[in-house]
C-alpha cells in the first residue's frame, strides 16, 4: 500500500535524550583541530623523545653488562627507581615541549570563541558552563597526559616486563601512585594554565606569545632574583623549579631547593585558582560592553 | 612615500597607545625598575657592585626576554594583525604606498616599543646609579644602554616584520629564533655567535669587570662598536626592505 | 559613454579551485548591480577591482589605469568591504578621521569630510562611541561612511544592505541614488536580487565564476528565447479573454489562476501578447484589475541562467 507523504517540516516523534558527556564533543573538536595546524604532529613525536630515551635506558639498565663498554662508570645513572622517574618527569626538554603543544593546542581554545563570539553558540546548548570548561580543559589533558601519564606507565610496565620480576613493584608499592599523581598535577596545572591565558585575550597571536613569555620568564625572574639575593625562596617565581621541587616531594627525593616543598604546591595550586576566578568571570553567554 | 608613512604612523601609534596590550606590556617593562629599587636597598653603598648587578641581570632582562617579547608581538602584528583582523583592506585600497604602510606601521610600534623600555631603563638606571648621578660618564653609559636597547629594538622589530609578512606561523618562528636560537647561539665558539642580533647588541654594551655576575657577556668574543652598529642598521634596513617587498607583491587571503 | 572599470579576459584561481573566469566587461558611470549566489565569485571580482588580488589572466583598468599595486588610483575610488572587520578599540569618529587623514586632507578637511560623513549615515550622535559598542547596523553604516567621506569617484559596494533594517536598506539605496545622480561610478554586489531591483536595472549576473549576462533586466530578459514569459491577467471575464488569445501563434499556454479569474498566458513574443490584449480590452470593454510579469524580476532571469 502507498502512501503520500506531505512535504515540509515535520515533528520529531522521537525522544530527546541528553547526552551523558556533553563536553566531550568540545574535546574531540579541539583534538581533531589540534593535529590539523601545519607542524603539530611533528612536535607531538618529537616531545616523546624524552620517553624513548628513558626506555633505551630500562633496556640497558636490564642489560648492563652488555653497554659496559659505552657507560663506564655511569651505571649509576641507569637505576630504575624513583628518582629516575622523576628526572623523566621534570626534565627540561619535556618540560619545554609540553609548553610547545600548549600553544598549538590550547592558545585558540577559548581565544577563538571570544574572537567569533561563539560562545553563545555554546551556551544556547545544553551545555552549562562546567561543561564548556571540562571540554576545553580535555583537551590539554589528552595532550599532557599522553606525555606524561602514558609514557610513565610504559616505563613502569616495561622495566617489570625487562626485567621479569616485580621487584620494583615490590621495592617501590607506591611508585605508581606517584607517577599518577604527578602527572595529574602537572595536567591540572597546565590546563588552568592555558585556559586562563587563552581567556585574557581574543588575539591568538598575543595568547601564545603569554603561553611561552611567562614561561620563560618565571625562569628568567628566579635567575634575576637568585644573582641579587641568592636566596633559594626566589625560585617560588619559577614554574620550572616549581615542578621539581613537588616531584621531589611526590617521588621521595631530596629537595632540588631549600626551602619547604608544601609551598610549591601552594604556588601551583594559587595560579589554578585565579586561573578558576577569572575563567569563571569572563566566561558568559552574553557579552557585556561598557 | 614620506605622506604615506607620517599619516600612517600616526594612526597606529594612537591605536596602539589604545590597545589593552599595552597596558601589560607596559607593567612587564616596569619590572626592571621594581627590581632597581630592591638591588638599591640591598647593596646601598656598595655603587660598583650595583653597577655589575645592572649590566649583568637588569640588562639579561632587557636584552634577552623585554625586546624580544615586545617586538615579537608588534613586529608580527605589522602585517599579521591586519590579515588576523581583516581590517587590511582599510589600508590598501588608500592612497597609500604598500612600503609607506610597512614603514609606517614598523615605526609606530618601535616607537611604542621604544617609549615603553626607555622609561622603564631611564628609571631603573637612574636608580641604580643613584650615588654618581653628578657624574658625566653616568649618563654618557645611560645614553649607550639606551642606543643599544633602541637598535635591538629596531632589528629585531624589522625582523618579524619580515616574518609576519613571509610567514603565516610568524609567532612559532619568531620565539624558537628569539628564545631558542638567540639564547643557544652564544655558547657556540668563534664566529658562530656573528649569526645573531644579541651578539652585536652585547658588543656595544660598556664592559664591567666580571666579578660574581657574567651572564651577560658569557663567552662574548665581541664585535667592534662601529662594526656592531652598521650590521644592525644593515639587519633593520634588510629586514624592513625585504617586508615591504613581499607585501608588495603578495596576495593576502584571508579565512573565512 | 566611456567606461570607466573595464576587465580583460580576468581570471583568478585559488590553487586549482577556479574563482573567476574569462570575465571580460566594461561599467560606465551610474549604478551596475553585480549579482550571484554566495560562492559565484562577486567578492573575487570585487578584490581583483581593488587591488587586493592579482588577476592570474588578463586585466583591470579603473580610469584607464591598471590597479594592482597603483596606490594612486584609489583617491578615487571608495571600497566597502564585504567582512565585519574594524579596529574595534577606537571610536566610529576616530576611525573615519584616521582613514581620511590617509588620503592627504589638511586636519580641518578631514574633520569636515568626516562629519559631513557621518551626517549622511545618521551617526553622528554615535561617533564618539567605540566601534566594539556598536550594532549590526552602526558597523555596516560606518563601513559605508569610509568608503564614501574622500568623495570617491567610483564607489564599489560588496553586500553594503548587509545587516540593516528596512528602513535603513532604503535610506542607502535612496543614497546610491544620489550618488548616481551626482554622476559617479557604482558597483554594487548582493545575493538578494530584489535588493538590486530597488537600486538599478543595469545588471552583472555572475555563477560559478562565470558571467551569465550583463545589461539591463529587461533586455536581459527578452533575450533569454527559450524561456516564454508568463503574463497574468486578472479581470472579471477570464475565460472570455483566454477565447481571444487562443488562436493566436505566439500564445504558447494558456491557463487559469485558483480564484477563476486569473489568466497566465505565455509567449515568446510580448509586445505582440500586449498589442492584442489592449485591442482585445478596447473591443469588448473587458474590466482588467490587475497585469503582472511574474517572471520579469531578476530571480527569474537568474533561474533560467543557471538553468534552475
Amino acid at each position: 500500500m502507498a502512501t503520500i507523504r506531505e512535504k515540509g517540516y515535520t515533528h520529531w516523534e522521537g525522544v530527546l535524550e541528553e547526552r551523558k558527556l556533553p563536553w566531550w564533543p568540545i574535546t574531540r573538536t579541539g583534538i581533531q583541530l589540534a593535529f590539523r595546524r601545519k607542524h603539530f604532529k611533528f612536535f607531538f613525536s618529537v616531545s616523546f623523545l624524552p620517553a624513548v630515551v628513558f626506555l633505551v635506558g630500562i633496556y640497558i639498565s636490564e642489560r648492563i653488562e652488555d653497554f659496559k663498554f659505552m657507560i663506564q662508570g655511569s651505571e649509576n645513572f641507569i637505576k630504575i627507581n624513583p628518582a629516575f622517574f622523576k628526572t623523566y618527569f621534570t626534565n627540561d626538554f619535556l618540560l619545554f615541549m609540553m609548553v610547545t603543544l600548549l600553544v598549538f593546542s590550547g592558545a585558540g581554545l577559548i581565544s577563538d570563541d571570544l574572537k567569533h563570539n561563539a560562545l553563545q553558540l555554546y551556551f544556547s546548548r545544553p551545555i552549562g558552563k562546567k561543561d564548556y570548561f571540562l571540554g576545553k580543559a580535555s583537551v590539554i589533558f589528552f595532550f599532557i597526559l599522553a606525555l606524561t601519564l602514558v609514557p610513565g606507565l610504559v616505563l613502569f610496565f616495561m622495566k617489570i616486563v625487562f626485567s621479569g620480576n616485580f621487584k620494583l613493584l615490590t621495592e617501590y608499592p607506591w611508585l605508581l601512585l606517584a607517577i599518577i599523581g604527578f602527572s595529574v598535577l602537572i595536567t591540572v596545572f597546565f590546563a588552568f594554565y592555558t585556559l586562563l591565558l587563552s581567556a585574557i585575550s581574543k588575539n591568538r597571536r598575543y595568547v601564545t606569545i603569554l603561553i611561552f613569555a611567562i614561561y620563560v620568564f618565571s625562569d628568567a625572574i628566579y635567575g634575576i632574583l637568585f644573582g641579587i639575593f641568592r636566596s633559594p625562596y626566589v625560585a617560588l617565581f619559577s614554574l620550572k623549579a616549581s615542578f621539581q621541587q613537588a616531584g621531589a616531594i611526590i617521588f621521595g627525593q631530596k629537595l632540588p631547593y631549600a626551602y619547604p616543598g608544601y609551598l610549591s604546591f601552594l604556588v601551583l595550586f594559587g595560579i589554578c585558582a585565579l586561573s578558576a576566578a577569572v575563567l569563571h568571570r569572563r566566561i558568559r553567554g552574553v557579552e557585556v560592553i561598557k | 612615500m614620506l605622506r604615506t608613512v607620517r599619516e600612517v604612523f600616526t594612526f597606529f601609534f594612537f591605536l596602539g597607545k589604545r590597545s589593552q596590550k599595552l597596558k601589560v606590556f607596559f607593567l612587564l617593562s616596569l619590572l626592571p625598575v621594581a627590581l632597581a629599587i630592591v638591588v638599591r636597598m640591598t647593596f646601598m653603598r656598595r655603587s660598583s657592585e650595583v653597577m655589575s648587578v645592572f649590566q649583568e641581570i637588569l640588562m639579561v632582562y632587557f636584552l634577552q626576554f623585554l625586546i624580544i617579547i615586545l617586538t615579537l608581538f608588534y613586529g608580527t602584528s605589522v602585517c599579521s594583525e591586519e590579515i588576523e583582523g581583516k581590517t587590511l583592506p582599510y589600508l590598501t585600497t588608500r592612497p597609500l604606498t604598500k612600503s609607506g604602510i610597512i614603514i609606517g606601521k614598523f615605526a609606530a610600534y618601535t616607537a611604542l616599543s621604544a617609549v615603553m623600555v626607555i622609561v622603564s631603563l631611564v628609571a631603573s638606571y637612574l636608580i641604580m646609579s643613584f650615588q654618581r648621578l653628578g657624574e658625566a660618564a653616568t649618563y654618557g653609559a645611560l645614553l649607550r644602554y639606551t642606543g643599544v636597547l633602541i637598535l635591538g629594538l629596531m632589528a629585531y622589530t624589522a625582523m618579524f616584520t619580515f616574518l609576519g609578512t613571509f610567514l603565516k606561523k610568524s609567532i612559532l618562528i619568531g620565539l624558537v629564533f628569539g628564545f631558542g636560537w638567540e639564547t643557544a647561539i652564544q655558547y657556540f665558539p668563534g664566529s658562530t655567535q656573528r649569526f645573531s642580533v644579541v651578539h652585536y647588541l652585547k658588543s656595544l654594551l660598556p664592559y664591567f669587570s666580571k666579578g660574581k655576575f657574567s651572564l651577560l657577556m658569557f663567552r662574548l668574543e665581541p664585535t667592534s662598536p662601529v662594526l656592531a652598529v652598521l650590521v644592525l642598521l644593515l639587519i633593520t634596513s634588510g629586514f624592513l626592505g625585504l617586508a615591504c617587498l613581499f607585501f608588495s607583491l603578495k596576495e593576502y587571503m584571508f579565512e573565512d | 559613454m566611456t567606461a570607466v572599470i573595464e576587465t580583460r579576459t580576468l581570471s583568478k584561481w585559488y590553487g586549482n579551485v577556479l574563482g573567476l573566469s574569462d570575465v571580460s566587461l566594461s561599467i560606465e558611470p551610474g549604478i551596475t548591480g553585480l549579482l550571484g549566489p554566495n560562492g559565484a565569485g562577486k567578492s573575487t571580482f570585487m578584490k581583483l577591482l581593488t587591488g587586493q588580488l592579482k588577476p592570474n589572466i588578463g586585466s583591470v583598468s579603473i580610469l584607464g589605469r591598471r590597479i594592482w599595486n597603483d596606490f594612486g588610483a584609489f583617491a578615487k575610488i571608495g571600497f566597502c568591504p564585504e567582512s565585519d572587520a574594524f579596529y574595534e578599540e577606537i571610536s566610529g569618529w576616530e576611525f573615519l578621521t584616521g582613514l581620511l587623514s590617509f588620503h592627504g586632507f589638511s586636519k580641518a578637511e578631514v574633520r569636515a569630510r568626516a562629519e559631513k560623513a557621518l551626517d549622511i549615515v545618521d551617526l553622528t550622535g554615535d561617533k564618539d562611541r567605540r566601534i566594539r559598542g556598536y550594532s549590526r547596523g552602526m558597523r555596516q553604516r560606518i563601513k559605508f561612511a569610509q568608503a564614501i567621506g574622500h568623495d570617491p569617484e567610483i564607489i564599489i559596494l560588496d553586500e553594503p544592505l548587509s545587516g540593516l533594517d528596512p528602513l535603513g536598506k532604503r535610506k542607502l539605496i535612496r543614497l546610491i541614488k544620489d550618488f548616481r545622480d551626482q554622476g559617479r561610478t557604482i558597483l554594487v554586489s548582493s545575493h538578494v536580487l530584489p535588493e538590486i531591483e530597488a537600486m538599478t536595472s543595469r545588471i552583472i549576473l555572475i555563477h560559478q565564476g562565470k558571467i551569465l549576462a550583463q545589461g539591463d533586466i529587461h533586455f536581459v530578459r527578452d533575450l533569454i528565447e527559450s524561456h516564454p514569459h508568463v503574463i497574468s491577467i486578472k479581470c472579471d471575464d477570464a475565460r472570455g479573454l483566454a477565447s481571444k488569445f487562443v488562436n493566436e501563434p505566439y500564445v504558447l499556454k494558456l491557463h487559469f489562476g485558483p480564484d477563476g479569474d486569473t489568466l497566465v498566458a505565455e509567449t515568446h513574443k510580448r509586445d505582440a501578447f500586449f498589442g492584442r490584449l489592449n485591442q482585445v480590452v478596447l473591443e469588448s470593454g473587458l474590466k482588467v484589475e490587475e497585469i503582472t510579469s511574474p517572471d520579469d524580476n531578476l530571480q527569474a532571469v537568474f533561474d533560467y541562467l543557471v538553468g534552475k
